[in-house]
């Protein structure tokens, strides 16, 4: 089926917290910085010294669905994914799967002020863009104003959202200062930004118009450049710039346009292509058993859940004991061997994806409030106490969007594992707009959705079940579809960015709690960033060992971190 | 000259037609480019920045309807479409129409084409040979053959060359990814082989019908006295054949060729789609399910064109062919 | 989906049957037409008792081991997700028969009332139904129907069935204004009318039952096109994933990439169906095309007419 209805991974990463300031300061925690430009001492790091020859090259097969437009503008969401991470790098990577451990790219260190207002970074030397005119401040300083000066282009809202107020350049370091505590944004502004040149953004169409403009020779000072790009191909160079001398060791990437999962699979089980992240349905037959170099891992990093209506306008799914039900009966590993071919990890009614983020995890919790088996049993007791009973069934509608074959799969399993206990379910297929307007409005029963998360679980939670998140049933609620409105948990939201590390892991550890109290959505499955790999020539593989970055091509900007660290192995000889 | 005009004058009612229904239908159904745009963003937008995307890709929901469609209808004609808002976010529409356009006309076209004169031909010496073996093949098999689905034979195709061989022929895309398009002969092979599956299906499956509508128009045409008349004056089987009997047999099946055009299009989205073939079919298809309104558009009104603009060269060859024609529509058809 | 249905009797006035009589022995003569109601029956009756064909209650209820081939408990194996396929295949008749019944019926209905009304109204009224016709003729419905069916948001069975009667009356409307026009001037039209008869009798009484092989062969046209485009629809994603259909089934077959995992009796299955079920309407089409103008019959060869007279003297005449 066409690609992006099956790749529901959480594409860009990244969270508009667009509502309420977190307001208060207390004392800050200003993570560790590393002094000084160049290498660091960490082991593996993507900006350790080169270890190995340069030359080889690798094919990507990563379903678009149509042929390259060829643009490149790191301001367009669009093609972000073919050019932040190739082309344009971030200031700070932050890798989400390692408990936020960060590598740094142009800014070589930075600094906290004491109440997390104001940020300084300080600029990595000798970094040249591809065109060979140096980096500098200034480009940083343009990039974060041009975002200010053309809202289009503030992707992750850091002007109205995040409140950024300033941002300015002096010498070789640039200050951010905002209206409030902004840890919790450093993911998106320092890892998800990508630094586009002045020189190039500040002439001609580019500068009139940077988030239409076409940017089809783009100049960044990542690893690679582009040439050429075809309708059907781009075909990535390595930069012969680069600020890591010996970096990266492949000297040329090919990303086809495949239009289709179909033929994307099929050049992957030939080892045609080596780099895969789309779903590949049987992957027993059609992939691994082709050949011995080929392996797949698939790291989970939100939920996929079923969203209730808390509204009192209706009736059955506002009342907790039918929300308990539903998550007690539910038999995750079927939903997730069946719906997803077994490729998505269960979920469970924290909300907390795990393994990606375990030390959030409170597994003597969950057990103890009977979430960590299915249990129809408790679930058919509480139904019948509301009258409910399989020959006389509550009717619920789930609404769910056409085309996510996968979802549909999910639901179906589902369905069948509701009818048992009492709920006779209804599953609507809407085309996307219409699914999205009666979601945002509240118009619905029961809903299948995932968020978008980020670095740790307060993200995608705090998105989920934070009240300013929500709106009254009829007006378009922004992520808190379900009209949770819990003064508490709001309030330890409110706390989480001036907390310390463990005072931030409790904080998610009640939320969790709450989230088994009150039931206000009912996680089924996680959801994966795909990720094939073949190891016949190419080494250097993020694995399920060595997870140093998400492994997916669409994943931006941890797609640079994995360019930087993969070889051929034939061109070592 | 009477005849052309009025032919002429339907041409540009129902392209207005078409035109104003793409105008209105997305303004009656659910959804939005402001919706669309934000499904873009992933929601992360603020809504000013919205607002504003919406101006910076030509939008201006907030004027007159009327307004819109006087801007709408001239825009249309004179090429300004806008700028893509489905994934290909940002792209002007004129650019993406602009690549796949020959690539349906090259697959589509010149296999319907191929398909009507070649099936014309056969339909001519079936209904010639009345009675022969092969008349009393061939109408049951095309009969069949022209009702089978365009997805069906497609997948079939695919099975039997391309999975059943392991790869032998490609199954999709218009030619290999690693090349660049060039007059090489290694890009010219490489076209062919991907364009030779779907053109098979479209030749097997639209090649049924105008076989049998030459044979029955033929068949008719020979029971004509000027056909009694000819055969009575001595000339060749042949030249009554061509001369007398397909010319005069062809006319109707000109007109079913441009009233079968609409047909044509759903079978090239269909085969494009089960082919992955980028052409205007394909683009629709995505256009569709990204709620692209410009391209969607676009295409809408590309599609209606070239089905008029063939009508109308049919009507004219029709009127250079076939003198009645314009007695007959004088009288009101 | 190349229906081209052109009737070339109706061009030029064709010797047309009075009433409605003898079609049955007509349709009993002719071997496609046969054949052609042979398979539109098994049809029909796999629609009405799904029970008597296959043991499974609910299709679509994932009951089965996922991705079996093909065995004495299941004909057709088992999908991706565990249905049987040849249960899903036997309950999706009866929504692909409605598509094609219900469509088909309505979408001539429409075309009978714009043909006939033009050719009797005649004037301005006449110029407009035939210029709304030919509008509609000309505009590329495919993609009008899939830009339709995605706006409605979802792809019910009533939003297939609106689309495809909007789209798909105008070719028959053209046909049955020619022939109710050559009608107009027929001798027995006119004696109604000299009779003093109404409008409506003459239209109900003594056209319609007149042009009856041209508005079955109409329908039959409108159903076949009804079921390849519902088929194309469903295909596409446009129709109710959750529904038991053929259409549907290829959908799910396509987007598991049945083909590639060994798994093409899943696609090839309810695509055979849909062919088949066309090519029974195309069929019995063709044949009522014979009907209408003798000419086109099959001209059976020396041998067989010897063959069959000798059949028939034994039988003691026909």
């Amino acid at each position: 089926m066409k690609p992006r209805r099956i790749m529901i991974a959480a594409v860009g990463l990244s969270v508009s917290l667009l509502a309420a300031a977190c307001s208060g300061s207390t004392t800050s925690t200003s993570t560790s910085a590393d002094n000084g430009s160049g290498t660091n001492a960490r082991e593996g790091s993507s900006t350790d010294k080169a270890s190995h020859k340069q030359g080889g090259s690798l094919t990507i097969a990563n379903t678009q669905g149509q042929t390259w437009t060829c643009q490149f503008n790191p301001f367009n969401p669009a093609v972000n994914p073919v050019s932040l991470g190739f082309v344009y790098e971030p200031l700070v990577y932050v890798n989400l799967l390692q408990d936020q451990k960060e590598t740094p790219m142009l800014a070589s260190s930075y600094q906290w002020s004491a109440d997390k207002t104001s940020i300084v970074f300080t600029m990595r030397q000798n970094v040249k863009w591809n065109d060979g005119q140096p980096f500098t401040a200034d480009d940083v300083a343009y990039t974060f104003d041009t975002m200010k000066r053309v809202p289009a282009t503030d992707l992750y809202s850091l002007w109205t959202g995040a409140g950024l107020r300033s941002v300015t350049a002096a010498g070789d370091k640039v200050t951010m200062t905002f209206d409030q505590a902004a840890g919790p944004y450093f993911f998106n502004f320092a890892n998800q930004v990508g630094i586009v040149p002045k020189h190039i953004f500040s002439t001609g169409p580019a500068a009139a118009h940077p988030d239409t403009w076409d940017d089809r020779a783009p100049v960044g000072t990542g690893p690679y450049k582009v040439d050429p790009c075809s309708a059907n191909n781009i075909q990535y160079v390595a930069n012969p710039n680069y600020w890591q001398p010996g970096k990266p060791y492949l000297a040329k990437i090919q990303y086809p346009a495949y239009l289709d999962n179909g033929p994307a699979n099929l050049d992957l089980g030939s080892g045609k292509a080596q780099w895969g992240s789309q779903f590949i349905p049987n992957i027993k037959a059609l992939y691994l058993n082709k050949s011995k170099d080929n392996h797949t891992w698939s790291p989970p990093v939100t939920n996929v859940a079923i969203v209730p209506n808390l509204d009192p306008s209706h009736a059955a799914t506002s009342k907790l004991p039918v929300r308990q039900a539903i998550s007690l009966a539910l038999d995750r590993q079927k939903i997730a061997l069946i719906g997803e071919g077994g490729q998505q990890p269960v979920a469970n009614q924290t909300g907390i994806v795990v393994p990606t983020f375990q030390k959030y995890y409170d597994q003597a919790a969950v057990a103890a409030a009977g979430y960590d088996k299915p249990n129809p049993d408790k679930a058919k007791s509480l139904m019948a106490g509301l009258g409910y009973t399989e020959a006389n069934p509550l009717k619920l509608s789930i609404i769910t969007i056409t085309g996510y074959t996968d979802w549909d799969a999910s639901l179906a399993v589902v369905k069948q594992q509701l009818k048992p206990i009492g709920i006779d379910l209804t599953v609507s297929d809407l085309a996307q707009q219409t699914f999205d307007d009666r979601l945002y409005n509240g118009n619905f029963d029961l809903a299948y959705y995932g968020q978008a998360g980020g670095p740790t679980p307060y993200y995608e939670l705090r998105q989920m079940l934070y009240s300013k998140n929500s709106a009254p049933i009829g007006k378009p609620a922004s992520f808190n579809y379900e009209r949770y409105l819990n003064k508490d948990v709001d309030a330890l939201f409110d706390k989480y960015p001036t907390a310390d590390d463990a005072g931030q892991v409790d904080i998610i550890k009640q939320v969790g709690a709450a989230m088994m109290r009150d039931v206000p959505v009912i996680p089924t499955t996680e959801s994966v960033n795909w990720f094939q790999y073949n190891t016949a020539d190419i080494g250097g593989w993020p694995t399920e060992s060595d997870p140093y970055a998400q492994p997916a091509a669409f994943n931006v900007p941890d797609v640079e971190q994995v360019l930087l660290h993969v070889y051929s192995k034939s061109a070592q000889n | 000259m009477p005849y052309l005009l009025r032919r002429l004058g339907f041409f540009l009612l129902t392209l207005w037609a078409a035109l104003t229904l793409n105008f209105f239908i997305p303004r009656f159904m659910p959804g939005s480019p402001l919706q669309a745009l934000r499904d873009r963003t992933h929601n992360k937008l603020s809504p000013a920045a919205l607002e504003q995307m919406l101006t910076s890709y030509g939008f201006k929901p907030n004027e007159n309807v009327l307004v819109q469609y006087v801007d709408y209808l001239k825009n249309m004609v004179t090429g300004q479409w806008g700028i893509s808002i489905g994934a290909t976010l940002g792209e002007p529409v004129t650019r993406i129409v602009r690549q796949a356009l020959p690539w349906t006309l090259g697959l589509v076209g010149v296999t319907t084409v191929l398909a009507f004169l070649l099936g014309s031909l056969i339909g001519t010496v079936a209904g010639w040979r009345r009675g022969g073996r092969l008349d009393s093949l061939l109408p049951p098999a095309f009969v069949v053959t022209s009702a089978l689905p365009y997805f069906w034979v497609g997948l079939l195709l695919i099975l039997v060359f391309s999975v059943w061989t392991g790869g032998a022929l490609p199954s999709d895309f218009n030619y290999d990814s690693g090349m660049q398009p060039a007059f090489t002969p290694a890009f010219v092979f490489s076209v062919a082989s991907h364009a030779l599956l779907p053109a098979a299906t479209i030749l097997i499956t639209s090649i049924g019908g105008w076989i049998l509508t030459m044979r029955n128009n033929m068949i008719t045409t020979l029971a004509e006295d000027y056909v009694r008349m000819g055969r009575a004056k001595g000339l060749s089987d042949r030249r009554i054949m061509t001369a007398y009997a397909a010319r005069n047999a062809m006319l109707p099946n000109l007109a079913g060729f441009a009233m079968s055009l609409g047909f044509v299009i759903a079978g090239a989205i269909l085969v494009e789609y089960v082919f992955n073939y980028p052409g205007l079919g394909y683009l629709l298809y995505n256009a569709v399910q990204n709620t692209d309104y410009p391209l969607m558009q676009a295409l809408f009104m590309l599609f209606t064109v070239a089905v008029l603009v063939a009508v109308l060269v049919c009507d004219i060859a029709i009127a250079i062919l076939d003198p009645r024609s314009r007695e007959r529509d004088r009288s009101g058809r | 989906m190349t229906a081209l249905l052109v009737d070339s009797s109706t061009a030029t006035g064709a010797p047309v049957r009075r009433r409605g009589g003898g079609l049955w022995a007509a349709v009993r003569g002719s071997r496609k037409a046969m054949v052609g109601l042979a398979i539109f029956l098994v049809f029909a009756v796999m629609a009405l008792v799904p029970q008597l064909f296959t043991s499974v209650r609910d299709p679509n209820a994932l009951q089965f081991e996922p991705g079996l081939g093909s065995s004495a408990e299941h004909l057709l194996g088992t999908t991706a997700l565990g249905q049987d396929i040849f249960a899903q295949l036997v309950y999706g008749t009866r929504q692909s028969l409605v598509i094609a019944l219900v469509a088909g019926f309505f979408a001539t209905v429409l075309s009978v009332l714009v043909g006939v009304s033009a050719a009797y109204l005649g004037g301005v009224s006449d110029e407009t139904l035939t210029m709304l016709t030919n509008v509609f003729l000309v505009l590329p419905t495919f993609p009008l129907i899939i830009i339709l069916a995605t706006y409605a948001g979802k792809g019910t069975l009533l939003v297939i069935l609106i689309v495809l009667v909007v789209t798909g009356w105008s070719y028959g409307a053209n046909q049955l204004r020619a022939q109710a026009l050559s009608l107009r001037n027929r001798d027995f039209v006119e004696s109604a009318k000299v009779r003093g008869e109404r409008p409506s009798y003459v239209i109900f009484k003594e056209v319609l039952p007149t042009m009856t092989s041209l508005i079955v062969a109409n329908f039959l046209g409108a159903a076949l096109y009804s079921v390849l485009t519902a088929a194309g629809l469903q295909f596409l994603g446009l129709g109710d994933p959750n529904s038991i259909s053929w259409g549907t089934m290829l959908y799910w077959a396509q987007s598991q990439q049945a083909l590639q995992t060994g798994l093409p009796q899943w696609s090839l299955a309810p695509g055979l169906c849909v062919a088949l079920l066309g090519v029974s309407f195309a069929l019995l089409n063709y044949a009522f095309d014979e009907i209408g103008n003798p000419a086109l019959r099959p001209v059976r060869s020396a041998r067989k007419r010897r063959r069959l007279r000798a059949r028939r003297t034994r039988a003691g005449g026909p």
